[in-house]
């Protein structure tokens, strides 16, 4: 994409102004609104066989920060969380909203919010932020990841167990829910995916994410979370950025170790992860030095 | 239900006299059938002295003929530090119905708290007194059901007790009984403690009586009163036992003591 | 046949009586739950040195009818609190989806401590007695069984009025008749919470629910019972009260009209 500012278009007005189109047929200010989430530390999302995870480079702004502190993925729903790359109060609203949409399906259909649904609904939202003058694109990519239950839904307080069998009744082996994952741009435009990568390391971390196969659904949870730490490693920009933390949340099914739930990915497995991906870099490196010195 | 189904034609016609059904709301005054109070039971009592006030309250909780608990405590430490109140110089206890009480307490506690965050200093128990009268009028119209007694020092350092009715209305004395067996105790008190239809020995006899003079009592001989006044109630009040909480206010600050009483 | 078509399909007035219109009034004073329509009976709960002890039977009566069978009155809302409810069940419903939502609320941020059982009474109780106060009450009573703060046994009882009491046994509705005196032989007092064990207060607990199977009317012998310790929840939902028998009273002479 051509940036706008680089373009003939500048000074034509037509960037001024959420609600209308360049000649060419433009929202410069959803672009615009792009390129605030190019300067966000990069979020991974994969979807495992088994689960989902969601991986961010936390970039540390201020030495006065507490380590550890100031948590960047979000829960949504039980079963869903959030990360999103970008301006981080207009993550902090997106998030908000989310919860009011999950709460709110849950009040009117005594069930969690299918993260379709979640993901429809936000996009949505977010899309209406493109249509009017008085607003502003949302500055942010969220990727939202989510395990719909693979069990039979237990209706909240639900008056005795239902009829066992005919209308109404149980279906044996019937198999629905699993894994999500989808990822929702500033224009709101929203797809479903294996593997999701937005921020700075965008590119480096998609292209990692496609050489993991994602489609042949054999990733495991476990290897997922390995990898999550490796691509954001691999993606992160030493010249430009010096220190980052490394986020990581993870959904599992309900045979899992988070029993379907949205939880911080234990710090030991996290600490294992992040060793293997340092070990990783530093492997590559050697290689790339021998390679030199042939 | 008119009658049960017999499948035979009924007597004078079919009858599907739609007309005859109520299609308006019946008019008139509606009455709820929820009524929002219950008592709880149990008896309070306070007692001021020259340096110190007394309150004291059994801990049953009743509900008719039920006990709900033998521990549910009527007094509470108003200001103060924290949950635990640390520090705090003034005492409420509430008799009528609990729910209410707890709500009174815990709104007079946040005002005292505030009081302190906005002035910097403690309020005083004639303040605090002035205070839940108003929190208590305030709700005239849907009264919090209980009798409040409200016990401190005042400026001078000299006991201070103010009771209430439900509605606000109140004033300082020297001692008060409330609650179920407050009939019972408030007449021995107004004997031991303001010697009420006591006279001096040989003083004479008709309008030469001399009225025997109240004077603050020590403090050893109130807490004898209160353990005498509520060992009593309990043998003649079935809502009233199983244990008495004091609290005893002097300048040290707040002791509280707890003594079995009977718990048939 | 009737040929008034408003009359098809609706119960014969000569029958079932007059159809009351007035039900689909929209004007007039807003109208609140006035009693209680499906309800619960008892639920029993006993502290014991390492926890809470609490039951309740799985039935839902619509007045004398035993309209459920298989009704969760239990809820487990982590793994140190669990609710049991007496009264209505939509009522018990709403505050089950209540709890929910609270559940997912407090889950947003995982680093701070869970809500323990004191915390959920202290919350529960508010919204009965807020509910109470707008003279639209939840025509309930509950027991909050689990852990406080300090890890130690937690039990509470909060009802439609608002009040709250604890007390080392609670037990609701006919229980707080039938129950409460047997289980107050074991535990008559916050010092005897120590010398018993969870198997001797879980068997005191069935022991109760067995004296309410016998002796209330809208009980039956499909009960829940949950134990509450550090370790976590226990819950069944689906035990059965053994060996329990109605043949004895056949063999009862002496009583009524019978004399020999």
């Amino acid at each position: 994409m051509v940036s706008p500012l680089a373009d003939t278009s500048i000074g034509t007005g037509y960037d001024l102004s959420n609600s209308v189109f360049s000649p060419d047929g433009r929202n410069f200010q959803v672009e615009y609104a792009v390129k605030a989430v190019e300067n966000g530390g990069t979020a991974v999302g994969i979807r495992c066989k088994d689960g989902v995870v969601l991986a961010l480079e936390k970039l540390v702004t201020s030495r006065l920060l507490k380590a550890g502190a100031n948590k960047r993925i979000s829960t949504i729903d039980r079963n869903i969380g959030v990360v999103s790359s970008g301006l981080l109060p207009d993550g902090r609203h997106f998030v908000s909203r989310a919860r009011d949409e999950a709460a709110s399906w849950r009040s009117m259909y005594k069930a969690p919010i299918p993260s379709s649904a979640l993901a429809n609904r936000m996009g949505s939202y977010v899309q209406a932020y493109t249509l009017y003058s008085s607003v502003r694109p949302f500055g942010v990519t969220a990727i939202v990841a989510g395990w719909d239950s693979e069990a039979e839904l237990p209706v909240d307080g639900q008056v005795g167990a239902g009829p066992k069998v005919g209308s109404g009744g149980k279906k044996e082996g019937q198999k629905h829910g699993g894994p999500f994952l989808y990822m929702i741009e500033p224009s709101g435009l929203y797809w479903g995916y294996y593997g999701a990568a937005t921020g700075k390391g965008r590119q480096i971390a998609k292209s990692e994410l496609e050489k993991l196969n994602l489609a042949d659904g054999e990733l495991s949870l476990e290897e997922g979370v390995k990898e999550a730490a490796r691509i954001i490693y691999v993606a992160h920009d030493d010249n430009k950025d010096k220190e980052f933390e490394l986020e990581m949340t993870w959904i599992s099914s309900l045979s899992g170790p988070t029993k379907g739930r949205h939880e911080e990915v234990p710090k030991e497995l996290r600490e294992e992860a992040e060793k293997l991906a340092k070990k990783s870099l530093d492997d590559d490196e050697d290689e790339e030095e021998e390679k030199m010195e042939e | 239900m008119a009658s049960v189904f017999s499948g035979a034609p009924p007597q004078g016609g079919p009858g599907y006299s739609f007309t005859q059904t109520p299609r308006a709301a019946p008019s008139g005054e509606r009455q709820h059938g929820f009524y929002p109070y219950t008592d709880n039971g149990g008896s309070t009592l306070g007692i001021s002295g020259a340096d110190f006030t007394i309150l004291a309250g059994d801990t049953r909780s009743t509900s008719g003929y039920n006990i709900n608990t033998r521990y549910a405590p009527k007094l509470f430490k108003i200001g103060g530090e924290g949950p635990d109140n640390k520090g705090a110089q003034i005492v409420l206890s509430v008799v009528g119905f609990a729910a209410d009480g707890d709500a009174l307490k815990e709104r007079l506690d946040t005002i005292v708290k505030m009081y302190k965050y906005q002035h910097g200093k403690n309020m005083t128990v004639s303040a605090c007194a002035q205070r839940l009268s108003h929190i208590l009028y305030n709700k005239r119209f849907f009264p919090y059901y209980v009798h409040a007694i409200l016990g401190g020092l005042d400026e001078e350092g000299k006991g201070a007790l103010y009771s209430y009715d439900p509605v606000g209305s109140y004033e300082r004395e020297q001692c008060r009984a409330a609650g179920a067996a407050a009939s019972l105790i408030m007449p021995f008190l107004d004997n031991q403690v303001n010697f009420k239809n006591q006279y001096m020995p040989g003083s004479g006899t008709g309008h030469n009586l001399q009225a025997r003079q109240a004077q603050p009592l020590p403090q050893n001989d109130v807490e004898e009163l209160v353990r005498d006044a509520f060992t009593s109630a309990v043998e003649r009040h079935i809502e009233v036992g199983d244990g008495l909480q004091m609290m005893i206010i002097t300048r040290d600050g707040i002791a509280e003591t707890f003594t079995p009483l009977k718990k048939d | 046949m009737n040929h008034l078509p408003q009359a098809w399909g609706r119960p014969r007035d000569d029958v079932y009586g007059a159809y009351d219109h007035s039900h689909f009034q929209t004007s007039g004073p807003i109208q609140h739950t006035q009693s209680p329509i499906v309800t619960g009976t008892s639920v029993v709960a006993a502290k014991f040195k390492d926890g809470v002890v609490i039951a309740a039977d799985n039935l839902a009566s619509y007045g004398s009818l035993a309209r459920f069978t298989d009704v969760k009155r239990l809820r487990k809302f982590n793994d140190q609190v669990v609710v049991g409810f007496g009264g209505d069940v939509s009522d018990m419903q709403y505050l089950d989806r209540l709890l929910n939502s609270l559940d997912i609320r407090e889950n947003y941020s995982s680093s701070e401590t869970a809500l323990n059982a004191k915390n959920l009474h202290t919350y529960l109780a508010k919204v009965m007695y807020k509910r109470r106060s707008d003279f639209n009450p939840l025509w309930n009573h509950l027991l909050i069984a689990g852990l406080d703060g300090e890890d130690k046994p937690f039990l509470a009882s909060a009802d439609l009025l608002g009040t709250t009491f604890t007390s080392p046994t609670l037990a609701t509705g006919f229980g707080a008749h039938l129950a409460q005196p047997i289980l107050r032989r074991t535990l008559p007092d916050d010092a005897s919470v120590e010398d018993v064990d969870q198997e001797t207060a879980v068997k005191l607990v069935k022991e109760a629910m067995k004296v309410l199977f016998y002796r209330d009317a809208r009980s039956m012998d499909r009960y829940s019972i949950a134990v509450i310790t550090k370790t976590g929840v226990e819950l069944h939902e689906d035990e059965k009260l053994e060996n329990q028998s109605w043949q004895f009273a056949e063999q009862i002479r002496g009583y009524g009209t019978q004399v020999n």
